[in-house]
């Protein structure tokens, strides 16, 4: 893990790791969030509506942001204080996705880095991309 | 910079912060006069504001500001800079 402080941090600094999309992160998240939308859990129908299977659920994908975050940058200081982010492709089960954070804006005044972000998928087709706004805990 | 231009834009700023435009802002209005204003919102408008007017404060200038009217006169001041 990570321990950048604000100070430590610099405009177009980056992170990133790899992760796959397994079925069982979906099962997990059909208990966590409820949502039995059949378009990320019935394959068939999915497919009706012209998706090669069913779709990775886009807050799951967005999940990922919370370890750029607390773990990668800036780590275990991090306290996120917003996410805003748009889909631009689908993901689904299997695809290996690289999730990746710039350091975009740092202000001194309020200690707050705003983190462009951005996670593409094995064809290096971008599925997400964003911002997150972070702040740090003052632990000595 | 203008105090009545300084104005416009904080008002713009507060209004899309807080998603409320009823707000109009004056001199003597604090965290006391909008309620969502917390310490979080506080951080949200100091980055706004320093992106909108192309500056960035100490962190010691912001830590006291008292009111809307002390926050605008930074502005200006360091405007003139």
């Amino acid at each position: 893990m990570n321990e950048y402080r604000f100070e430590d941090l610099k405009i177009g600094q980056e992170e990133s790791f790899t992760v796959t999309v397994t079925e069982e992160m979906m099962r997990s998240f059909l208990d966590l969030s409820g949502d039995i939308n059949p378009l990320h859990n019935d394959a068939e129908f999915a497919k009706e509506q012209g998706y090669h299977d069913k779709v990775v659920y886009g807050l799951l994908t967005t999940s990922f942001l919370s370890k750029l975050a607390g773990v990668y940058l800036p780590g275990k200081y991090c306290l996120l204080q917003g996410v805003d982010v748009k889909y631009s492709r689908p993901v689904y089960v299997g695809d290996i996705l690289i999730v990746k954070g710039i350091v975009e804006e740092l202000h001194p005044s309020v200690q707050r880095a705003v983190i462009k972000v951005y996670i593409q998928n094995q064809d290096e087709k971008k599925v997400l991309k964003g911002k997150i706004e972070v702040g740090f805990l003052n632990v000595k | 910079m203008t105090r009545e231009y300084v104005y416009e834009k904080m008002n713009e700023i507060f209004r899309t912060v807080f998603d409320d435009e009823d707000i109009t802002l004056h001199d003597e209005t604090n965290a006391e006069d909008i309620e969502d204003w917390d310490s979080l919102e506080q951080i949200n408008l100091i980055v706004a504001i320093e992106n909108e007017f192309g500056m960035m404060f100490d962190m010691s200038e912001v830590a006291d500001l008292a009111n809307v009217g002390e926050m605008v006169d930074l502005i200006l001041s360091k405007d003139k800079e």
